[in-house]
């Protein structure tokens, strides 16, 4: 889409006078944030929730709505064809309730989802058997809940900071998105190595001990079927492993398996920080504001700065 | 190694990842991040602690079959 947002090569002309300092990146970046906004960011978030793309159509931005609902909506369409529909005769009888639903993380694509509960509910009331194909399946519905998500914090983005300049940096939806499909590559690319590798490496370690601790039962959606949704979180790595271990058969439950399912759901739910993080900074970065900080923090940059200033 | 140990051994490796990530996330900077570790790691294992102990005493109180 066009857009007369001056770029980051071209001088920033409002607010400078002539003879004046440049301009800072960051002051420029914010100079081009605030004076307009593309629309409520809380309206462009239900939207997409509800259909995705929609945030994005609310905005103007027609041919990225487009893309983005054939995207989202496809892959859960997919899914449901792959798992025909099962994935809630997952749930053991005593557990299917209403809001049943409501903590997986097909609950990201909300509108699918009620349009899924609506066609296929739990199911027949006796039991089925799994498609071959129901894990793919499943993981494509899952995959489209977490991908609307990441869509739904684009839109709030793009709502209040609806000018983009041409060489800007990593947006934070796809910083975000990067740590989803590994932890800390967010990170990495921002030019933030060492904190990215440190994270792959903590939540990473912290899931590799977790599948041995539960010999790949923690894998499997049918078996923990809410503990599955935590680590699904942990992005590509977890679905991976799911898929190169398989779903092993076991004749008797791992003496660990507890300590296995929640360490794994506690690496997904880790990441979600891992993801927040790889967010805060870009937005930061995009608005030319001060990255998250901590107040004592700022208290240790306020006191360094004040002793520059005045060395006496 | 005894259950006990490596329980303990487990629930100390998922504390110091929970509380490594926790500070990553508190602070951009690195730096300040890890200044700030040692006393969060401290601060959680000690709330654990305390958790810990109110369970076991609600659990002599309440729950003993003894």
């Amino acid at each position: 889409m066009p857009s007369d947002a001056p770029t980051d090569t071209q001088p920033a002309s409002a607010g400078q006078e002539e003879g004046s300092a440049p301009l800072s990146r960051a002051e420029r970046l914010a100079q081009q944030a605030t004076p307009e906004r593309g629309g409520d960011p809380l309206v462009a978030v239900i939207l997409t929730w509800l259909v995705p793309g929609a945030g994005h159509a609310y905005l103007g931005r027609m041919a990225f709505a487009g893309i983005a609902f054939l995207v989202v909506q496809g892959l859960y369409l997919i899914g449901v064809v792959l798992s025909d529909g099962m994935f809630l005769e997952y749930l053991p009888n005593e557990m299917r309730t209403r809001f049943a639903a409501a903590l997986s993380p097909e609950a990201g694509n909300l509108g699918a989802l009620i349009v899924h509960v609506k066609m296929f509910g739990f199911g027949y009331p006796y039991p089925r058997v799994w498609p071959s194909t129901m894990d793919l399946g499943t993981a494509l519905t899952a995959t489209s809940g977490v991908l609307n998500v990441l869509l739904m914090s684009r839109a709030h983005f793009d709502a209040r900071h609806p000018a983009r300049a041409e060489r800007a940096p990593l947006g934070p939806a796809l910083a975000a998105a990067s740590c989803w499909v590994l932890p800390g590559l967010g990170q990495f690319l921002q030019g933030r190595k060492r904190r990215g590798l440190l994270c792959a490496a903590l939540l990473l370690s912290l899931f590799a001990v977790a599948c041995y601790m539960a010999q790949g039962a923690n894998l499997d959606r049918e078996r923990h079927f809410y503990y599955w949704a935590g680590q699904f979180m942990l992005g590509l790595p977890a679905l991976v492993a799911e898929f190169v271990h398989g779903h092993p058969i076991l004749t008797d439950m791992p003496s660990r398996v507890d300590a296995g399912i929640v360490m794994g759901c506690v690496a997904g739910l880790l990441n979600i920080l891992v993801m927040l993080d790889a967010y805060g900074y870009s937005e930061a970065q995009h608005l030319g504001t001060e990255p998250p900080r901590s107040p004592k923090s700022k208290a240790r940059q306020a006191a360094e700065a004040g002793a520059q200033e005045d060395p006496a | 190694m005894s259950d006990w140990l490596i329980h303990l051994v487990l629930f100390v490796f998922a504390c110091t990842v929970i509380v490594a990530v926790s500070c990553l996330f508190a602070d951009a900077d690195d730096e300040d991040a890890w200044r700030a570790f040692p006393k969060r790691w401290l601060g959680f294992m000690g709330g654990c602690l305390v958790v810990v102990l109110l369970m076991l005493l609600f659990e002599h109180t309440f729950a003993s079959v003894k």
